[in-house]
């Protein structure tokens, strides 16, 4: 049994990522939710999680610096490429990469890379299905590695419960989180607003999934802001063989949905029906 | 000749793993004289690369043919590298149950796509 | 002096706030350090900007020195360097270019050549500014090395520099930040907005780097951010009223203080007001 595991992104932050994934949620059954915006999670604030389970997250390695031992020869600091060793000998934790050239070559073994917990995964329970969601400290680099451990969380309730769909809200940007969010996923939903900036920062995300072949479906959200911009975007996915699924006019009753810490979709049940919201949770589930 | 079963536990009974790089062990399997071993997999705590360090163990532990789900392409090139056949343990549920399909000849060879675009 | 502009959750308006006190602080410079999704030059309408490649290390090997003997393999925390059966495979877009390779070898067999991750461009806006923003290749897994570069342009000259920092708390945005005389926070007073502020705040205060509030699209949300920022003791510098003609203006990739006179001394205003602020710290 595969799987659906569909990936929400956008390229651009604040299109509407997390409020359009938490409104798929309470359309898709057997479901599995997984949010993988590690630097700045949301989803959970309308699913009223309760955590299960915490799993603390271990990163990269990170350098230690035995005072003790240090005779202060910096050999560490020269050989660092990352800056994390400043001229006292005194070592930043947030820019140290765990690659262990100071370690290396440290001639009194005055340095040690050890295992740092950097972030939290959490298994929840909802009223949608089970949840994984994660936390990283800010100003870590593996968030890429952290979005696969929610995935891979995600797969194994899903295999093991047998659920047959995953929602994943993604994070902004085309770098390791997105990546990492892409490989080996069923179907991703990119989701953009009318706006100058949306169709540019649509053109560059779309490079990125291009090389995963995935199937690709186009929201177009606040799509009445321009319909000279929802036009450009419209033209420049037919002109790419990218379905426009989706088009969402722009409307405060959203806004007040979120702030009443509501789905969407569930609050505003006829604003959505009305958009044909139901037609493309279709689009999403066949095969 | 050696083959390896991506598993979560140990013995024949134990469930497949869905995963390859981050897979909770290996067991290796000598299809000559039929001793099985289960080895930790050290890679799947690893920040990155975790599908190329398991394929570095596996090839530690001479396995021909590796037996797999979805490989990522990092596993593939490395795969290749080492010499090491792969093979689709399609939706099997144990250990045991793809040995056996293996066996039986039901399991397909994952050959590399054509123009794979490594990221 | 140099301002980041930064929010945590995307859409908050960074990149519409940056290019407004851009264009109404005389002499100012602006860098967009949204390497993976660049904006700021569309606003600013930058002409024919120049460009320069920035780039990487990666390990290749001397074939004829390699003994693979696996030293290389079994040092790389980060598995982009495997000795096989007979070759040694590198996995080029996983290497953190740390050097630590080539000390390991016995051989003297690994060297270093340079592929571009990205590039970076550099130019006057429509308003007769300096401009530089920053591309990472659709592909790569960081941008931190070009935001580097970027911040050492920053560093060049005397002028107020406004930087435009990615979403999120990532490293990329730690980048952006670090070492900037002031932060601006821009945020929206929705529960995703709090939220988000939450972890920039807890990053900035690590970073002891001080920060103050623009609230934008005032009005379309609730007080949860103004409860917090009263509790939390933080400047709110001003509020930028949700307004659906400010909306319109930034789709169409407009400043909107050139249109809405209510808004023309605002950004100045705040301005002034960080300036004062910092001699006295």
């Amino acid at each position: 049994m595969k799987i659906n595991e569909i990936v929400v992104i956008s390229g651009k932050g604040g299109t509407g990522k997390t409020t359009l994934a938490a409104s798929l949620i309470p359309y898709l059954k057997d479901l599995i939710i997984a949010d993988c915006d590690v630097d700045a999670p949301d989803l959970n604030i309308l699913l009223d999680p309760k955590i299960r389970s915490t799993y603390g997250f271990v990163g990269l390695k990170k350098a230690i610096i035995d005072p003790k031992k240090c005779i202060k020869c910096g050999l560490c600091e020269k050989h660092c490429k990352f800056f994390a060793i400043s001229k006292d000998i005194v070592l930043s934790q947030s820019k140290c990469e765990g690659c262990g050239v100071c370690e290396f070559v440290c001639p009194v073994n005055a340095i040690s890379m050890v295992d740092a917990i950097v972030g939290d995964l959490y298994e929840s329970t909802t009223n949608y299905g089970d949840f994984v969601h994660a936390r990283l400290v800010p100003g870590e680099e593996t968030s890429g590695k952290l979005v696969a451990e929610v995935r891979k969380k995600a797969k194994a309730l899903a295999i093991l419960n047998n659920k047959k769909n995953i929602i994943v809200d993604g994070s902004p940007g085309i770098a390791c989180n997105v990546i990492s969010s892409l490989t080996g996923a069923s179907q991703v939903i990119i989701v953009t607003e009318a706006t100058f900036s949306g169709l540019h920062d649509l053109k560059r995300i779309h490079e990125l999934t291009k090389k995963f072949n995935l199937k690709t479906q186009v929201v177009i959200n606040k799509f009445d802001l321009s319909p000279n911009h929802s036009e450009m975007i419209e033209k420049y996915c037919s002109e790419n063989n990218i379905i426009v699924g989706l088009k969402i006019p722009f409307t405060k009753k959203i806004v007040r949905s979120i702030v009443k810490k509501t789905i969407p979709s569930i609050g505003e049940k006829e604003f959505f029906k009305e958009i044909g919201f139901l037609k493309f949770i279709d689009s999403l589930t066949q095969s | 000749m050696k083959i390896s079963i991506c598993s979560k536990n140990k013995g024949l009974d134990s469930l497949v793993d869905e995963r390859f790089g981050r897979s909770e062990n290996f067991t290796i399997i000598d299809l000559d004289t039929m001793a099985i071993e289960t080895v930790e997999n050290i890679a799947k705590n690893q920040a990155s690369g975790a599908g190329g360090e398991a394929v570095k163990l596996l090839a530690k532990y001479n396995v021909d043919i590796a037996i797999v789900p979805h490989l990522g392409p990092k596993a593939e090139t490395a795969m290749e590298a080492f010499e090491i056949k792969t093979v689709s343990q399609e939706d099997y549920k144990s250990v045991g149950e793809v040995l056996d399909a293996y066996k039986a000849g039901k399991l397909k060879e994952i050959t590399k796509k054509k123009g794979l675009t490594r990221l | 002096m140099r301002i980041a502009v930064l929010s945590g959750k995307g859409g908050t308006g960074k990149t519409t706030i940056t290019s407004n006190f851009a264009v109404n602080i005389k002499n100012s410079i602006s860098i967009d350090s949204d390497v993976e999704e660049p904006n700021l030059h569309i606003f600013m309408d930058m002409k024919d900007p120049t460009s320069e490649p920035v780039y990487t290390l990666y390990p290749t090997i001397n074939k004829d020195l390699c003994t693979l003997c696996g030293k290389c393999g079994d040092f790389c925390n980060y598995n982009a360097i495997i000795p096989a059966k007979n070759q040694v495979v590198i996995f080029n877009e996983s290497c953190h270019d740390c050097g630590g390779c080539k000390l390991v070898c016995p051989t003297g067999a690994i060297t270093y050549e340079k592929r571009e991750v990205g590039k970076i461009f550099k130019g006057t806006t429509k308003y007769n500014t300096e401009l530089y923003y920053g591309l990472l290749n659709i592909g790569e897994m960081s941008g931190v090395k070009i935001i580097n570069q970027l911040k050492k342009y920053s560093e060049l000259n005397e002028e107020t520099v406004f930087i435009d920092s990615p979403p999120g708390t990532s490293c990329a945005t730690v980048a952006a930040v670090e070492d900037v005389d002031y932060a601006i926070i821009v945020s929206e007073p929705t529960p995703f907005g709090v939220s988000d502020m939450k972890m920039v705040v807890e990053m900035l205060r690590e970073m002891e780097i001080p920060f103050g509030l623009i609230i934008n699209k005032a009005g379309l949300g609730d007080d949860e951010i103004y409860d917090y920022c009263k509790d939390e003791d933080i400047e709110i510098l001003g509020e930028v009223l949700f307004d659906k003609k400010i909306a319109e203006l930034y789709a169409g990739g407009k400043i909107f203080s050139d249109s809405l006179p209510q808004y023309k001394n605002f950004f100045s205003d705040i301005y002034k007001n960080i300036r004062k602020k910092r001699r006295s710290l």
